[in-house]
């Protein structure tokens, strides 16, 4: 086990040096960063003290390293819009989506286990037919113009919920909803076809043979058993809630992680997004590394 | 003898044509029709401005009019013609996506398979953390360093887009390493890459075809997430998604706008999935778990 875990924090190690080479080169394929950071009038003296001062003169490698370093303290620049630290600028946004994301995500998996565990368990039924259309309009629809449609119905005809912003729980409505239906498809399917294989096992016709409540069978015995599968599947539907929070943050204008992302799109702020995506990678490689181990704890035939 | 194996896979596949799911398949060839056509059928140039023809509702409301069937946008621009500019643009990238992933995905995923060892190693887990990372986050991180253009996106999705491929096509090969037809080869002396090449590759055409129409819908949609968020095919070059992104704020008055390309977009990925699930089950049952 421990040597499995050390294996795979390696490699996890590895895959960042490789992330943030590749983050890091792309920075330098963006132009001259001087000639964006120097004001209009500098002459060239100018620029070259510049240079010398931010180590752009230095060697690639060389400059890999300081802002390896850099890294190390916390420092990630500072954005080309505001001159803000770009450390600051995050460090403002990330609780925001925080809120929304874990919010979206305990709302997707609680709904996706109703519907899944539903369609499962009404197999081959007008309910498991309509819970099947919901999961494949769901991964057809662009996520966006559900927001959109969802402001013009609920905030702007029936005027109920506010249009965008953040403040008010009832901010909270709107966002949540359409971040969580992001990821109910892939979630549901994967709960109805792994349960449908845990209701056709041996232990569950005990289970049932016992006398056992239909309840008692489908919501303790098999889903416990169904919910292991799924674990693999935490690692794909995080990335795709962190792709639909850019999307839907910036609809609803939520002042958070994702839209700080788009707004650096538009305004080609290369360190704000680069911090960004760096912090995403390790996210992501973070909770792959936790599903991993968990795994590997939950079903010990797993192993390198 | 492999030969013989993919023949009477073609013959499976042509009788299974007979019984076609006719509706997306209509869709998706209209789709394909009206991209190499756009410059004929459309109405008007895609970006030719009328200010006195501006928030024209579609034909069916009662202002609407019947030069501009389905409105027109902010700028009087006629949607029906943006809309059918926009299929080619969809088509366009979704393809070379395609295309370019597919064959760097299977290149590396039967090399890897065939060879075994550190290589194959090595690539299964970058292939395992590029299906952990989230393809849009590359694709906008690609679009502010070089600058939003049809190239950078073709790129971008590309970047990530090979993974599935190489992870699905890896474990197919393994399998048919161990297979006498490989080995019979082998003892005659073929090369490596005549082994690859003739022997394995006829046999995984099938799994490689299921994962290509299936990811027509996913690479339409992000296409469409990015031209959204600004980092995709930059204006005034009308996409669908770009299309929704100009609409977005006049909603409550112009629905249009935003409606038809949206419509546009869930009614192509709806095809798409349908047709990917439908040649699935008939050319490989034994991906049902995708």
């Amino acid at each position: 086990m421990a040597r499995f875990i050390i294996i795979r924090l390696i490699q996890a190690l590895i895959t960042l040096v490789v992330i943030s080479i590749v983050v890091f080169a792309l920075a330098r394929a963006s132009g001259d960063p001087l000639m964006l950071l120097a004001p209009p009038m500098a002459t060239l003296e100018d620029i070259e003290v510049m240079r010398h001062h931010l180590g752009l003169d230095k060697s690639m490698p060389e400059q890999y390293w300081i802002f390896l370093r850099n890294l190390s303290h916390g420092d990630l620049g500072e954005s080309i819009r505001n001159r803000q630290a770009v450390s600051k600028l995050i460090a403002a946004r990330l609780p925001n989506t925080v809120s929304l994301g874990l919010s979206a995500i305990v709302l997707g998996i609680l709904v996706s286990l109703i519907l899944g565990v539903t369609a499962a368990c009404k197999f081959g039924t007008w309910m498991d037919g309509g819970v099947k259309l919901v999961a494949i309009l769901g991964q057809a629809l662009p996520s966006f113009w559900l927001a959109i449609v969802a402001i013009s119905i609920f905030a702007v005809w029936l005027g109920w919920l506010p249009t965008s912003g953040m403040g008010s729980p009832a901010h909270y409505v709107l966002p949540v909803l359409t971040l969580s239906f992001f990821m109910l498809p892939i979630m549901t399917r994967l709960i109805r076809s792994s349960m449908l294989e845990v209701l056709d096992s041996e232990y569950i016709k005990l289970a049932r043979i016992k006398g056992l409540s239909e309840m008692l069978v489908v919501w303790k015995h098999a889903l416990r058993n169904a919910i292991i599968p799924l674990l693999t599947a935490a690692g794909i539907t995080f990335g795709t809630i962190v792709t639909g929070a850019v999307v839907i943050e910036t609809v609803f204008s939520w002042p958070g992680l994702g839209r700080l992302m788009a707004e650096a799109v538009i305004g080609r702020d290369f360190p704000v997004i680069q911090a960004a995506v760096l912090l995403v990678a390790v996210v992501v490689l973070m909770v792959n590394l936790l599903v991993d181990i968990t795994y590997a704890y939950v079903d010990p035939r797993i192993r390198f | 003898m492999e030969r013989i194996r993919f023949g009477i896979k073609v013959t499976k596949l042509w009788k299974a044509l007979w019984r076609f799911p006719v509706i997306p398949l209509a869709i998706l060839v209209v789709l394909v029709f009206v991209a190499i056509f756009a410059d004929v059928i459309t109405p008007y140039p895609p970006n030719e401005m009328s200010l006195t023809h501006r928030l024209t509702p579609p034909f069916f409301m009662p202002e609407g009019s019947p030069s501009h069937l389905l409105g027109t946008d902010n700028l009087g621009r006629d949607i029906l013609s943006r809309m059918l500019f926009g299929a080619r643009i969809s088509l366009s990238v979704s393809l070379l996506v395609i295309t370019i992933s597919s064959v760097i995905g299977t290149t590396l995923g039967m090399i890897a398979g065939y060879l075994g060892g550190r290589f194959d190693a090595l690539l299964m887990r970058v292939t395992d953390a590029a299906l952990a990372f989230p393809a849009l986050l590359i694709a906008l991180l690609l679009g502010v360093a070089l600058g939003p253009s049809f190239g950078t996106v073709v790129l971008a999705l590309s970047a990530l887009g090979w993974a599935p491929y190489s992870r699905m096509m890896r474990g197919e090969v393994v399998k048919l390493r161990g297979e006498d037809f490989v080995a019979q080869a082998r003892i005659i002396g073929s090369s490596t890459v005549r082994i690859i090449m003739k022997h394995i590759f006829p046999n995984v055409i099938n799994t490689l075809v299921v994962l290509m129409t299936m990811s027509v819908g996913l690479v339409i949609l992000i296409e469409a997430s990015l031209s959204f968020l600004g980092a995709g095919i930059p204006p005034p070059t009308p996409s669908w998604g770009s299309m929704v992104s100009d609409g977005r704020n006049l909603f409550a008055q112009a629905w249009w706008i935003s409606l038809f390309p949206s419509l546009a977009i869930g009614l192509v990925v709806l095809s798409g999935n349908f047709l990917g699930d439908w040649i699935r089950d008939k050319m490989d049952p034994k991906l049902r778990q995708l």
